[in-house]
């Protein structure tokens, strides 16, 4: 009762601008240093699209280099000055420009931008908590990663350029400041930037697990949270057990470059010089940072999982197909992640019997992933489909996620990987498996969760256009560099006219560079739609996908502390979709059984043998049919 | 009816959220554990890769630094039972005490960096395994300014009059975290004799 009456002064007061009636707050509080999980969530959000923009322009300048390595391009020295002289992008540069997209997009857009948004967002809203165990380290994890962003990006305004050893920074590239200029200051910035952005990290997903795990509201207990909290938990999870390990790497990697010690240098002649670092071992690097960098695959992921899990079934209007395989396989990845990290070692000159046992490993993780494909398929198979923007982008997350997938089996084979590794078929690999599937998976959560952030409707047809442009484009930009691969073409190579074997693909690359510039082009459709709606959106109604999890129980209009009453409590699992003998296709979580007795099912009591026969009882009365069928 | 329920939320959400602020804590002590799981991993493999480790008898002053850790961690868990006992002037002296012995550990870890580097084992070394006894002791010195930081907030309440509920909650949190950093030097220091 007296949730609807606040619901509706807030709405009203909407007309006089942002006050909220007990909640006066300054614009520095509420936009700037806000401690709200919602203002949190989009602040990384908004960050997370600028540096995705950011990314994306950087892979349209070296997808430029990769079509035409022989023309000039007198724009480019416009804005990149001696870093394109003549109008050709530099080979210095070039590198820089590989190595900052990848350390944005994996870092900045699909760690923080995914899981910052959606787990400060939802976390929170799903499971009925007034905001995060600790609001204040919430918002020091945002500030940490725009301090990194903000150093990340300087790196590209001094003399050297940005660092330049690839996004995984091996040494002894990364432990030389003297190596190449992008080993200079640029590279100084990239660890002082990645020490933040892990402590960010850190924070924040200390608090998600704190909060999960102590804060639900009545009646949720962990079975009866929705998927993407599960999705959530585990990657703040696996965030906590690998981060540190990289930040150990950093340290020893930081002490080699400014210090002097040699932990993973040795035997190194620049020029005519030697150099005194005797000992250290690069490998051991590789053994750091893959401890890290492999669970950061799934941390990628795994959100991008959930919010598809969720997505999905709302708009199938069908429970999810296997809840508990689901949460089971979820478990199961994470795990797996951390015994796998050698597979991207197997060149190395790893022992030929413990590259056996990653590549088992390895290859073990395709049954939790084939568990959660198969789930999906079978919760839209009958599906009452609702094509939104946001269910397309689910769709598209799964066929990335085959399409990519199925070629981390051919990786995962020590045998086949010494002859793919480092060509283009990984490249292929993982921007479909982790970046485009990830991407599609958060732009299914931005669609879909626009109403709550914002309060409005995002344009569907704009939705639409975006969608189909990138979907297909996204395929015809990754699909075939799988054969540049195949074919033996060596990644991160800056021009395709120096190798005979290599200049029969430089069409290839004027085709797939024409792709990504109208997947970039696709991507104003979306920004634009973005920033429109949050000002001129159709206003959202409060559940206007029609779904049974908590937050939609909140307002429309925000207020500190999520729900004006009392919180509410939580009776039911969130995919009660089209349950037989319901009066409406979807059951809220906070509607109680004695509200539904039609549409109960005797696995609902979970073997609570008075609600059984309460429920008995009247389905004698009122439904003897249904009595006989469930009740012998 | 609605402002009374509001109240009653917002008690709950406090005692909830103390609850949660302690798992923040040990979800930290996890974490760094794993940073120093790191550490001693690259030791490991690196002593198994290059058949040696750093081959040193550790300075003396380990021994003691390790024994004045290990007594401000016991004074630390009497003056956890003095608060609890609201004994505010024991918990002041035993407070005072578990501060100055960590600050002692600090002079002592320093004192034996001075011994290692004249005995010619330096940071900068061609033997990683070396650098590896500054990187940790270094690293967990850090922690230990932290702790300091944490006993002060708590000496500080003691003198300010916080209530019982935030003086016990304060005191918990540094015992948590002070035993922490206690075992973990333990193992650190364990870890590199055995290694040696």
């Amino acid at each position: 009762m007296s949730t609807i009456t606040l619901n509706d002064t807030h709405n009203n007061d909407h007309h006089d601008g942002h006050d909220h009636g007990h909640h006066k707050q300054s614009f520095i509080t509420k936009y700037v240093f806000s401690q709200d999980h919602k203002m949190i969530a989009k602040q990384f959000l908004i960050t997370g699209i600028v540096m995705a923009v950011i990314a994306m322009g950087l892979s349209i300048l070296f997808r430029i280099q990769l079509a035409w390595p022989d023309k000039s391009f007198p724009f480019l020295e416009t804005f990149l000055g001696k870093w394109a002289e003549g109008g050709r992008i530099k080979p210095d540069f070039y590198l820089a420009l590989v190595t900052i997209h990848g350390t944005i997009m994996v870092f900045f857009v699909l760690t923080a931008g995914l899981s910052g948004t959606f787990s400060n967002l939802l976390i929170p809203l799903q499971l009925g908590v007034r905001d995060m165990a600790s609001p204040f380290m919430n918002m020091l994890s945002y500030w940490f990663f725009f301090t990194a962003c903000v150093i990340m990006m300087a790196s590209f305004f001094i003399e050297t350029g940005p660092a330049s050893a690839g996004w995984t920074v091996y040494p002894p590239l990364s432990a030389l400041p003297k190596a190449i200029p992008g080993s200079g200051l640029g590279m100084t910035l990239w660890l002082a930037s990645m020490f933040i952005f892990v402590a960010s990290q850190l924070m924040g997903g200390i608090n998600y697990v704190s909060t999960v795990l102590n804060m639900r509201t009545k009646g949720m207990d962990l079975w009866k949270m929705p998927l993407t909290i599960w999705a959530f938990f585990l990657t703040a999870i696996l965030g906590i057990l690998s981060f540190p390990v990289l930040v150990a790497g950093v340290v020893l990697l930081i002490f080699d470059r400014s210090f002097g010690t040699s932990f993973y240098l040795s035997d190194i002649v620049m020029g005519t010089q030697v150099l005194p670092n005797q000992g250290g071992s690069p490998i051991l690097w590789q053994h750091l940072f893959w401890f890290l960098g492999h669970p950061e695959v799934y941390i990628v992921i795994m959100p991008a999982l959930g919010i598809s899990s969720e997505v999905i079934s709302v708009n199938s209007r069908k429970p999810i197909f296997g809840y508990h395989a689901m949460v089971y396989s979820l478990i199961g990845i994470t795990i797996l992640s951390f015994i796998v990290w050698g597979h991207h070692m197997f060149v190395t000159g790893m022992n030929p019997l413990l590259g056996g046992v990653f590549m088992i490993t390895t290859l073990i993780i395709a049954v939790p992933s084939a568990v959660k494909t198969f789930n999906y398929l079978a919760t839209l198979w009958r599906g009452n489909i609702r094509f939104t923007p946001a269910m397309l982008c689910a769709i598209g997350m799964v066929s990335f996620f085959i399409s990519g997938g199925l070629t981390g089996i051919f990786l995962g084979n020590a045998s086949l990987d010494i002859n793919l590794h480092d060509t283009y078929f990984v490249v292929a690999h993982f921007h479909l498996v982790m970046g485009s599937a990830a991407i599609f998976g958060m732009l299914a959560g931005v669609y879909h969760w626009y109403p709550k952030m914002f309060g409005r409707m995002m344009n569907a047809k704009l939705g639409y256009l975006h969608f189909w442009v990138t979907f297909i484009c996204a395929y015809l930009v990754f699909f075939p560099l799988h054969f540049l691969g195949l074919d033996g073409v060596p990644r991160r190579y800056y021009a395709f006219t120096e190798f005979e074997f290599m200049q029969k693909w430089v069409t290839v690359n004027i085709f797939v560079t024409w792709s990504a510039i109208v997947a970039a082009l696709a991507q104003v459709a979306f920004l634009f739609n973005f920033f429109y709606s949050i000002f001129f959106g159709k206003k959202a109604t409060q559940n206007p996908w029609e779904a049974n999890t908590l937050e939609w129980t909140t307002p429309v209009e925000h207020i500190h502390g999520n729900w004006p009453g009392e919180i509410p409590t939580v009776y039911r699992w969130p995919y009660d979709y089209s349950k037989p003998g319901a009066e409406e296709d979807y059951i809220p979580q906070t509607v109680p059984y004695s509200q539904t007795m039609s549409s109960n099912m005797p696995h609902d009591f979970e073997g609570n043998a008075e609600s059984e026969r309460i429920q008995r009882e009247w389905d004698a009365k009122n439904n003897p049919d249904k009595a006989d069928v469930h009740f012998h | 009816m609605v402002h009374t329920l509001q109240q009653e939320d917002l008690i709950q959400d406090a005692d909830g959220s103390s609850k949660a602020k302690k798992f923040i804590l040990w979800l930290f002590v996890v974490s760094s554990t794993i940073m120093f799981g790191g550490f001693t991993s690259y030791y490991i493999v690196f002593a198994a890769s290059k058949g040696k480790g750093h081959g040193l008898v550790l300075p003396d002053v380990f021994i003691y630094s390790t024994l004045v850790l290990v007594l401000s961690s016991i004074c630390l868990f009497f003056a956890a039972k003095a608060v609890r006992n609201q004994n505010v002037q024991t918990q002041k002296i035993l407070l005072w005490f578990t501060l100055i012995l960590g600050a002692t550990f600090g002079y002592l870890q320093v004192d034996a960096w001075t011994a290692l580097y004249q005995s010619g084992a330096t940071l900068v070394n061609n033997n990683a395994a070396i650098s590896v006894i500054y990187i940790v002791s270094g690293m967990h010195l850090l922690h230990i300014f932290g702790g300091l930081c944490i006993i002060i907030n708590s000496l500080w309440g003691a003198y300010a009059k916080v209530s019982h509920p935030t003086a016990v909650y304060r005191i918990e949190i540094a015992s948590i975290f002070w035993h922490f950093i206690d075992i973990l030097w333990i193992y650190l220091y364990v870890f590199l004799l055995l290694n040696s």
